[in-house]
């Protein structure tokens, strides 16, 4: 029997997990292995870092459901891979480490005939001094990390309460980062919730960002028909900027964090430090830390993954200027160009290259946002790697393999400017593709018939849906199939 | 001032009735049949 062995249990590992024992059933040995022991629906993190909903609301155990599913789970990390196995063996195999309390640091040698990279990224806090929660500012990454930024937010409302003022800041603590869009959404979470306890006149609300303008969202901005007009969304976010009464610094990166200064270079090299009391910046990602192995033993790591740790598959990754990136730059079937049994999903494929336009500060800076891979196309590959090793086991190696490329995939987004199911707000985004084509769509590069974005109550409701909606996906109830990625 | 706090400040605000139409129940009830429906459309064709 086929084994299929699954590096990560989050959104792109899990779905291909799942999908791969719906197609297979008992045709085929799946083996998850995932340093953590909970599933976690990430978007939601944003309400538990503003004490809206608890750790338990956005988490739940993965073991149970892959012992429902037959699924064998190993609570470890994966720290190698042999692709060609050993000498004389020729099986592939992943090194793994446990993780699971009852096994910590106990080492294991899986085979496989088929592996799918989804570890997801590593959190690069390291890469700025005194980022992260262990350090001097805190983060939504985890549903823990939000945790405790909901306790440290709490102080600082019992503060302002006591009539003290405060500086929030809230962005991205790197010029690399990904995932504005989170930052966004904690940003207008948290001036929400000031406003709901009273306590917005006395806080300054400062979003800190490396994009180049508002809305850029690390997909270059998107361009919107909006009541017979093109409308950015630059300017469609600059307007709630203006109407929440957030202040905003771009182009910056942020060099260091010390207890209550934010040290930063914006984009025409000069450099600032800004005061503050509360700090969520995100961290820039990274691949996580893993080698790969020859049979002969050499280290071939640099062969099969980017130097930004993140796995190659079958884009283009040869180096050229942004007016020569093409949609076709793209990944289509996450396979490894090397070794045709491995593919890489979710976070942990390497994109060719940015979407945003890249920009250097005079000092040689990067200042500019790395793409972002959220939840919708994610998932999509996790389906469509499982549904492409499912036909390769069932009628063989040469079966012809599905396509997903981001430049042929729409996407929504629902990013959250408040919760309540009578106050809340959200913005809803769609945008086709997801990858901006300016010889289909001249112009924005996207389809202006399917590229949109409205503010409202809705986006909320949406929002909650869709957190409801996934997690029961997740579980693998009854029907969870019939819920898309 | 800042480009980004001058093009910040110059942003058109929403006016009442957009604020309202925002908030009312009525409204965004339809607004949510509607992007839900178009989100559909776009996940059915992301999936083949």
């Amino acid at each position: 029997m086929d084994r299929v062995v699954i590096l990560g249990a989050g959104i792109s590992g899990h779905t291909a997990a799942l999908h791969l024992q719906r197609q297979l059933k008992n045709k085929v040995d799946i083996v998850v292995v995932s340093p953590n022991s909970n599933w976690n629906w990430i978007p939601s993190n944003i309400w538990v870092g503003v004490g809206k909903m608890t750790k338990d609301q956005v988490t739940f155990p993965l073991a149970p459901i892959y012992k429902r599913k037959h699924i064998d789970f190993r609570q470890a990390k994966a720290v190698a891979i042999h692709p060609e196995g050993s000498a004389g063996t020729g099986q592939a195999f992943v090194d793994i480490v446990y993780t699971d309390p009852t096994r910590a640091g106990e080492e294991e040698q899986i085979t496989y005939d088929y592996l799918i990279v989804a570890t997801g990224p590593k959190l690069n806090f390291a890469a700025t001094p005194g980022l992260g929660p262990d350090a001097n500012s805190w983060s939504v990454c985890t549903a823990g990390h939000a945790e405790q930024s909901s306790a440290a937010l709490e102080a600082i409302i019992e503060a302002l309460k006591a009539g003290e003022k405060k500086t929030l800041v809230i962005g991205v603590g790197h010029g690399t980062c990904t995932c504005e869009g989170a930052a966004f959404e904690y940003t207008f979470n948290v001036e929400h919730e000031l406003r709901e306890r009273g306590v917005r006149e006395l806080a300054d609300v400062v979003y800190l960002s490396n994009e180049y303008d508002l809305g850029d969202l690390g997909v270059g901005g998107m361009t919107f028909a909006q009541n017979g007009f093109e409308t950015s969304s630059k300017m469609w976010t600059e307007s709630l900027f203006r109407e929440r009464g957030v202040r905003a610094i771009l182009r910056a990166h942020v060099e260091r964090v010390d207890p209550g200064v934010i040290h930063y270079e914006v984009l025409d090299g000069s450099k600032h430090t800004l005061d503050f009391d509360f700090a969520m910046l995100l961290p820039p990602f990274r691949g996580v830390d893993m080698k790969a192995y020859a049979n002969n033993g050499d280290d071939i790591t640099d062969n099969l993954f980017a130097p930004n740790g993140f796995l190659r598959v079958d884009g283009d990754y040869e180096a050229k200027p942004f007016e020569e990136w093409t949609p076709e730059d793209w990944p289509k079937t996450y396979q490894c160009p090397r070794y045709a049994n491995v593919f890489g999903v979710g976070i942990a494929f390497a994109p060719p290259h940015a979407i945003s336009e890249p920009r250097k500060s005079p000092n040689g800076t990067v200042i500019s946002p790395a793409p972002p891979r959220t939840g919708m196309p994610s998932g999509v590959m996790g389906r469509t790697v499982a549904l492409s090793i499912a036909e390769r086991i069932r009628h063989g190696g040469e079966a012809p393999l599905r396509t997903a490329s981001m430049a042929a995939m729409g996407a929504a987004c629902i990013a959250s400017a408040g919760t309540g199911l009578r106050k809340g707000s959200a913005a809803a985004i769609t945008m086709y593709p997801i990858i901006p084509d300016r010889k289909r769509f001249p112009g924005s590069g996207r389809d202006l018939s399917q590229t949109s974005g409205e503010i409202g109550l809705s986006g909320h409701w949406t929002k909650l849906l869709l957190h409801y909606l996934f997690i029961y996906k997740a579980k693998a109830r009854f029907g969870w199939f019939m819920i898309p990625e | 001032m800042s480009d980004v706090d001058r093009s910040i400040a110059e942003a058109p605000l929403p006016t009442g009735g957009t604020l309202r139409r925002r908030k009312s129940l009525f409204y965004q009830a339809t607004r949510f049949v509607a992007f839900n429906l178009r989100m559909m459309k776009m996940v059915t064709r992301a999936h083949h």
